[in-house]
């Protein structure tokens, strides 16, 4: 059933394969199992699809193991993880000599003849997955229901219906008669056999009905009105009286309550217990004067007294076993336990989450972590809160380091070279800066020597046409076209407004390469992730045009919200594209980034939800406040307290 | 009470003077020459007796490594952390070099090659030649970012370009792949530098200018010692055979 098992190192050696009979090379699979789940830090929980194949792995970190099984992902195999804790187990168990002594030389020169071994845990699997098989039915024969007759089902009060089970059971067990027979005529035999034998009468249809009603009657009336007869029901249909409740009597003038003496005479109104103390509450008080709120700190306060003093006691009891406790945890080597980690790694998710870190991402990253300390050994002197911020820290940067090659100047070269302007798209939500961060990028790139061409395509918010001619304007003034050898190397392309989107950026495109334009960068409207028809609007420019990057503006403030924006922008030009490979997001922008001093999880927030990278951080307003993003810096930010 | 100090002090002046003193300086003398020499020892021990195994991911890192410390074929998968062992460069030398094999995924090859650079006597490059083609860009960008690392342009420890996977009829040769490197971070030189700088300052390409200015690029430029060889560490025969690695087993007895 399994496809194949691997067990290998992680430093890449692959110790011991098993090929199922049908399945292709497990190296396709297993390396892209590696890439976007371990290496990515998704690894909280331990199943991936990759293809037709469901993969389940399983890491040891104690000795750097990591055992995968694939099988086909149609198929619902319930003894996979306890397949896999049992080789994992068997495994170590018989190879710990290698692992310990030698390092990587006995990982390379050990032979790992396990094939018997693991042969004996897959029957052992299989056989224990098959023991819940489903209950057979019982026959008709062994049921209750045969032993007794259809008469004595039917209830009647005074019956002893039970009665009639022992003499049905011996006539049943004589005949021989199969459960092809049918009820009925089982039904019938029997009433034929109870006629005869006289047991009871017939009885007509309405007594029958009679009496199940009194039966009714009798189980749902009270105690002590146990029969009724039914010559009282037979009463109360004579005529119709009228109702008369209990409370009121049926004078008409006490229920008359428009007394008009009453209303707006003061004497009238009964004199109540007036309670002014009630009434006004605090007798302390000025008359006149508003107070301010009360805060409750004097409440916590004591609270907080009365809590320590119970728990001081035990803390002078565990002092000495604590102290020791400590020692024994610093020195020597001690692995790993899921509960040690806990603690730590709550504290270090609500960290996380305080420095501007999304809720879940926080939480699928904590849990990574855990599953990659599980079982591992401490060298001496490390505490477990140094060995989790250690590891945290690592999957972090490793986080933020760009899966591709982020040069956006050697590209454009590239396109350059083969005539063709290099096309940025910015997309975003409403207010990020994208306009600013164009600008600002244009700037870089005029720096460089590359001319630009800047496309309008937001087309509905008042003023984006006037802001990029703004921009262009006084870039052309600090680089003015004598000292580029009379080529203006910023012009702005813009049809208005109320124009459709994509057509711009088609116009645009076309006119910068018959004019030699190698950059194009088009500035299109902010849109909420949740509007359907701009999300869709924003997707047919992208796939129309193919744009060589595609870049998200986000700014560094939001917090949760990049997830949903990010998720919901990938999905929408996912979505409404045409092609195999639709082109999705390919790189973010983050910006504002100097209105946060150190809460810096937007940054980790959007780079794990889409693992792209970051590739420009705006950190102001000027031409001159483009920066790239220093992987270490950030994390350091994090991770300070 | 200045009175009660002074019998005490003239008590120890009469000890100092005397054989003790010589004793007591010859005790301190021997304690800081012990102290110097350890740390020059440790510091001639722990410096530079490893070679790096760098390159892009599938560039044959793993197998290059089991080929060299085992001579057998091994299957492999993409490392996640870094293997080391002790090799031995030949029969009759007894040195040894310790191999790291440094795993090549984009995500993690900077953090390791920070954890190890400094103990690097020499480094070898691993090139897929058969991909090269299609990779030239981010295998040009890696040796870029191992160039212009400060601990590397100090200690300058030599560098073998290992242009792997020859055994392969479309492979590219080392004298290709040499000029292909030189032009491409001809323009990288170009390019990393005017990146924008860093969030805390720091720039991005390295005040380090790779080679000289005005100049193309060239490997001889580098102020360590570059050669590029092929080899295979499948080996041509197959997965049974032996694998081509001649000319990179020169390399590091040459070097060790």
């Amino acid at each position: 059933m399994l496809d194949f098992f691997t067990i290998f190192s992680k430093g890449g050696l692959v110790l011991w394969c098993f090929q199922g009979v049908r399945g292709p090379a497990a190296t396709a699979p297993v390396n892209a199992l590696i890439r976007s789940v371990l290496l990515q830090e998704r690894g909280g929980n331990n199943s991936f699809t990759h293809e037709a194949l469901t993969l389940k792995y399983k890491l040891d970190n104690q000795f750097e193991l990591v055992f995968v099984v694939g099988f086909q992902k149609i198929l619902t195999l319930t003894y996979v993880d306890k397949l896999i804790d049992d080789v994992h187990k068997e495994f170590r168990d018989k190879y710990r000599n290698e692992f310990q002594q030698k390092g990587a030389l006995g990982l390379l020169n050990g032979t790992f003849d396990f094939k018997d071994d693991f042969m004996r845990l897959l029957r052992d699997a299989e056989e224990s997955s098959k023991v819940r098989a489903p209950t057979v039915m019982k026959t008709f024969e062994q049921s209750l229901k045969s032993q007794k007759t259809v008469k004595c089902m039917i209830e009647t009060r005074g019956e002893k219906p039970k009665e009639k089970v022992k003499n049905k059971k011996n006539k049943g067990s004589k005949k021989d008669g199969t459960e092809a027979v049918a009820v009925p005529s089982k039904a019938s035999a029997a009433d034929k056999q109870l006629s005869a034998a006289g047991d009871k009468e017939e009885l007509t249809k309405d007594e029958i009905l009679q009496k199940n009603r009194e039966e009714f009657f009798r189980r749902h009336m009270k105690a002590g009105e146990k029969s009724r007869s039914p010559k009282p029901d037979a009463q109360k249909e004579k005529g119709k009286k009228p109702r008369v409740w209990d409370l009121g009597n049926s004078n008409a003038k006490v229920l008359d309550y428009s007394n008009s003496a009453t209303n707006g005479s003061a004497e009238a109104c009964p004199v109540e217990e007036f309670d002014p103390d009630m009434a006004l509450g605090d007798k302390n008080r000025e008359p006149g004067r508003l107070y301010d709120l009360e805060y409750e700190s004097d409440d916590e306060a004591e609270e907080e007294k009365v809590v320590q003093n119970p728990s001081k006691p035990s803390v002078k009891k565990g002092g000495l076993g604590g102290m020791f406790g400590m020692l024994k945890g610093l020195v020597g080597s001690k692995s790993l336990t899921r509960d040690d980690m806990d603690p730590v790694l709550e504290k270090m998710k609500d960290h996380l989450i305080a420095k501007n870190v999304a809720a879940e991402i926080a939480v699928q990253l904590c849990e990574s972590v855990a599953k990659k300390l599980e079982g591992k050994v401490m060298g001496t002197f490390t505490t477990v809160t140094s060995t989790v911020k250690q590891a945290l820290q690592e999957a972090l940067v490793q986080i933020l380091q760009p899966q591709r090659r982020v040069d956006v100047l050697r590209d454009v070269m590239d396109a350059q070279r083969n005539r063709r302007p290099y096309v940025v798209t910015f997309c975003g939500v409403n207010g990020v800066g994208k306009s600013t961060n164009l600008a600002k990028i244009s700037f870089w790139l005029i720096e460089n020597g590359f001319s630009v061409l800047i496309a309008a395509c937001d087309t509905f918010r008042a003023g984006a046409v006037e802001q990029l001619r703004t921009h262009t304007r006084r870039l052309n003034a600090l680089h003015p076209p004598e000292s580029h050898g009379g080529r203006t190397m910023v012009q702005l392309y813009e049809k208005g407004y109320g124009k459709d989107a994509a057509g711009i950026a088609m116009e645009a495109i076309s006119y910068a390469r018959n004019q030699g334009f190698d950059v194009v960068l088009v500035d299109t409207a902010g849109r909420m992730q949740d509007n359907a028809p701009l999300m869709t609007a924003l997707a047919k420019l992208i796939a129309v045009n193919a744009p060589d990057l595609v870049l998200f503006v986000g700014e560094a403030l939001v917090g949760n919200e990049a997830v949903d924006q990010l998720v919901k922008f990938n999905k929408a030009l996912a979505d409404h594209s045409m092609a195999q490979t639709p082109r999705l997001i390919d790189g973010i922008v983050l910006t504002k980034f100097d209105t946060i001093d150190d809460k810096v999880g937007a940054a980790i927030s959007m780079t794990y939800i889409t693992s792209k990278p970051i590739v420009f951080v705006g950190t102001g307003q000027t031409y001159c406040d483009l920066r790239s993003l220093n992987a270490k810096a950030v994390v350091a930010a994090l991770m300070k307290a | 009470m200045a009175g009660g100090l002074e019998p005490h002090l003239e008590a120890l002046r009469r000890e100092l003077h005397g054989p003790a003193v010589l004793s007591v300086l010859v005790a301190l003398i021997a304690v800081a020459i012990t102290f110097l020499i350890w740390r020059f020892v440790q510091g001639r021990r722990s410096s530079r007796k490893a070679v790096l195994l760098l390159g892009l991911c599938d560039a044959g890192k793993t197998l290059l490594f089991a080929r060299l410390l085992s001579g057998q074929y091994r299957d492999t998968q993409t490392s996640i952390t870094d293997s080391s062992a002790v090799y031995q460069v030949s029969q009759d030398k007894s040195t040894n070099v310790t191999l790291i094999d440094l795993p090549g995924h984009e995500s993690l090859r900077l953090q390791f090659l920070e954890r190890f650079k400094a103990a690097a006597r020499a480094i070898v490059f691993v090139v897929d030649s058969v991909a090269f083609q299609r990779e030239v860009k981010d295998v040009a960008e890696f040796l870029y970012q191992v160039l212009v690392d400060s601990t590397v342009l100090r200690n300058a420890p030599a560098l073998l370009i290992a242009c792997n996977k020859q055994d392969v009829t479309m492979a590219k040769s080392a004298k290709l792949i040499q000029q292909q490197l030189e032009k491409e971070l001809n323009t990288l030189r170009v390019t990393r530098s005017a990146a924008p700088t860093s969030l805390d300052g720091s720039a991005t390409g390295g005040p380090a200018q790779l080679g000289k200015k005005g100049k193309d690029f060239d490997f001889s430029q580098l102020p360590m010692k570059v050669e590029f060889v092929e080899c295979s560490a499948r080996g041509s025969k197959g997965e049974e055979g032996e694998a081509d690695l001649e000319a990179l087993e020169k390399w590091l007895v040459k070097v060790a």
